[in-house]
């Protein structure tokens, strides 16, 4: 999720990247940069939306709307089935590329984003678009735990540049390259995180 | 700004730096 209105963080963003490292272990063929840019495409979505005020955040109640205390009505791009069309769409574009496999992967991913979201949401996540029919929204709502939900990212950046680093190591490239990338990985995930956190 | 903090490097710096590596290539699909 992007930027709140009053310019805090309110997201996770971290977390997505460290599971896009992780299932670069296992899917080696699909390029890194396409499973990181898919992790976040409901998010690179939701940015316009944002701006024309089509998709709005604001402050959970008594919170200054810092990292996880957003009230985030992203209804369009973080409603289930929203989510659903936009990972089909994404992996069917993608198959013409890659081919079956690595479509049907970056697809996955894409939806990746809304079962990771539902966990830290606060019960905002929509099933239809435009939360159709005012059926029920979910969010198990780990965000009202701002340490829990830390940790939890900086666990998936670390295990995902883990599982990358050992999947790297075997493709027979250079070792010096395997370790930059896999330590960006971390520290890229340790500066976005403490810059989330921060409310930056 | 941590969102597109976190975009740029990991989809770019990232993803730029990981591309050079040998990893196996994706079969194509459709031509």
């Amino acid at each position: 999720m992007a930027e709140a209105a009053h310019g805090g963080e309110v997201a996770v963003v971290t977390g997505h990247f460290g599971f896009a490292a992780g299932v670069k272990s296992v899917e080696r063929t699909v390029p890194l940069w396409a499973l990181m840019l898919a992790a976040v495409w409901l998010d690179v979505l939701f940015v316009p939306l944002y701006l024309l005020k089509v998709e709005t955040i604001v402050n959970a109640p008594g919170t200054d709307g810092g990292y996880g205390d957003g009230i985030i009505h992203a209804d369009y791009t973080h409603s289930l089935v929203g989510a659903l069309v936009i990972a089909a769409l994404t992996g069917l574009l993608c198959m013409r590329w890659w081919g079956r496999r690595a479509g049907v992967v970056i697809g996955a991913v894409v939806f990746s984003h809304w079962v990771l979201d539902l966990i830290v949401h606060r019960t905002d996540m929509p099933l239809l678009p435009g939360n159709l029919g005012d059926l029920p929204r979910l969010g198990f709502g780990l965000w009202r735990y701002h340490a829990v939900t830390a940790v939890v990212e900086a666990l998936l950046v670390l295990v995902g540049a883990a599982l990358y680093w050992r999947a790297a190591r075997q493709t027979g490239g250079s070792a010096k390259r395997v370790n930059l990338v896999a330590g960006l990985i971390v520290a890229c995930g340790a500066l976005t995180l403490a810059l989330d956190v921060a409310g930056l | 700004m941590s969102f597109f903090v976190g975009a740029i490097l990991f989809t770019a710096l990232v993803g730029i730096l990981d591309a050079k590596l040998p990893w196996p290539k994706p079969r194509t699909g459709v031509k």
